[in-house]
């Protein structure tokens, strides 16, 4: 519908170029009017804002402050106490500066500085945390070495125990060595016994064999152990 | 018609006037006096202080807003040692120059003050204290160099013929940095002030005429308001200005160009 209307208005305006002449710039006018960014501020809002300024709690309050402020300003200014000349021109422009660095400066300063002092803050913190990582982590190595006296103490008594059998191998080892030169001395006597005896059993031998045989050489034994033959066979 | 009857001279606000002084017999009748510049000194010294003790915090790590403020100037001041001295042999006059830079700060800002006194725009403190600067770096140079120092007024590869000249050009130069010096802070700070003394007059008087007058004279507070903000940032500028030519004057005497 509304389109339709808005079709429709163009459309008279195309067939009355005088009036849309007249309406177009006003109507641009209105809508820039409308469209811009400027906040227009509620008076209402700007005057209660200048009244929020005044010291006081109550309205009442802030009315005798107003009041007593205009009362001494006229009584200092009629009894000359306070002399209005260029001065005042002069210290109302030089305190408006000051106000004002210190209305639009300070806020920029303060956030600044405390940006400042906070990452002063962080850096120490961190510094902090960091320490008491460092402590924990010590902590939790030292926790690890909390057993190290029984272990000392078992290492220590398995590495005398150790001497111990070291010392008995070391003796067994000596006997060893002491029982194997004592048998290699025996068994070389036993050899050499042997081979005396195993000599005189074979000059025996000879020496028998040779006495024999000289004794069979001789015809009165070999005549003899005939004899003695032909008898024994002789008693079968 | 009242405000015609008596007519205050800009330069009156720099009179030095006695405040309290000694009358006695003491010293060989000497004139012991404390004049409006003394106490304002004084106030500048007890701010100066006042300040350096708040920015320490109570020796706490963490710094307040005022220790902040403290350290930004601190390292501009450092920075300045830094660049127009030497980076190692300059850090010696560090000291000295940070506390020139506050000395001249606090006390063209106590001079912004209304119903203050601006000492410096005084020429016998400005003076005093640019005198003692070249002549301290006029000794800093003989003691550095002995009678090399004198080649600080020989320009390098300039002709024989033009020599003497220059010489003496050189050393016109060198004696008027006494001077300049001085003459720049004190001319600065005594123009300010009287700019906005007289434009203020002028406005007064505008502005108590009549009505109408009363705002036509809003046109020339604006212009007093802007000029105001200007002396604010004169303040700081010249302090700053003060302390790289003495910087500069000092890298003079210890390295002769």
């Amino acid at each position: 519908m509304a389109s339709r209307l808005a079709k429709s208005a163009i459309g008279a305006a195309r067939l009355r170029p005088t009036v849309s002449r007249n309406v177009a710039p006003i109507a641009n006018l209105t809508v820039s009017r409308s469209a811009s960014n400027v906040p227009t501020e509620d008076p209402k809002k700007k005057a209660q804002s200048i009244l929020d300024a005044l010291p006081g709690n109550s309205l009442v309050s802030k009315t005798a402050t107003l009041s007593a402020a205009a009362g001494l300003s006229i009584a200092a200014i009629s009894n000359e106490l306070y002399v209005m000349n260029e001065e005042t021109v002069a210290a109302f422009c030089l305190l408006s500066v000051f106000t004002a660095a210190a209305k639009y400066g300070g806020p920029m300063y303060r956030e600044w500085a405390e940006g400042q002092v906070q990452k002063h803050k962080d850096i120490l913190n961190a510094a902090r945390a960091d320490h008491t990582n460092a402590v924990k982590s010590r902590m939790d190595n030292v926790q690890e070495l909390a057993g190290v006296v029984e272990v000392t103490k078992q290492l220590f008594a398995v590495s005398k125990e150790t001497a111990q059998l070291e010392a008995q191998a070391y003796e067994l080892e000596q006997r060893t060595a002491l029982a194997h030169e004592a048998k290699q001395a025996l068994d070389s006597w036993v050899r050499y016994e042997g081979q005396v005896k195993q000599r005189q059993q074979r000059e025996l031998a000879e020496s028998v064999i040779g006495k024999i045989q000289k004794e069979l050489e001789n015809p009165k034994v070999l005549q003899q152990i005939l004899q003695q033959s032909v008898a024994d066979v002789e008693r079968k | 018609m009242r405000h015609f009857n008596f007519v205050l001279s800009p330069l009156d606000q720099f009179e030095i006037r006695d405040l309290f002084s000694i009358n006695a017999n003491l010293l060989g009748n000497i004139h012991l006096s404390l004049t409006n510049i003394g106490l304002y000194l004084s106030i500048g010294l007890f701010l100066a202080l006042s300040y350096s003790l708040l920015a320490t915090n109570n020796n706490k790590i963490i710094p307040n807003s005022w220790s902040i403020s403290q350290e930004s100037i601190y390292a501009t001041v450092h920075s300045i040692v830094i660049n127009q001295l030497n980076p190692t042999k300059g850090q010696l006059y560090f000291p000295f120059i940070y506390a020139l830079f506050i000395f001249i700060l606090v006390n063209n800002l106590i001079g912004l003050v209304p119903y203050s006194f601006a000492s410096t725009s005084h020429f016998i403190l400005t003076f005093s204290m640019s005198f003692t600067i070249v002549l301290g770096a006029t000794f800093l140079g003989f003691q550095k160099h002995g009678l090399k120092f004198f080649s600080l007024f020989v320009p390098s590869g300039c002709p024989l013929a033009l020599l003497p000249l220059l010489v003496l050009i050189e050393f016109i130069s060198y004696l008027s940095r006494n001077v300049s010096l001085g003459l720049r802070l004190a001319a600065n700070i005594l123009s300010g002030h009287m700019l906005l003394s007289i434009l203020s007059g002028f406005t007064y008087n505008i502005m108590t005429s009549g009505i109408l007058f009363f705002f036509i004279g809003l046109v020339p507070l604006a212009f007093i308001i802007a000029f105001s903000g200007l002396e604010l940032a004169i303040a700081f500028i010249q302090a700053q200005v003060f302390i790289v030519l003495a910087c500069s004057y000092i890298k003079d005497g210890l390295d002769l160009h």
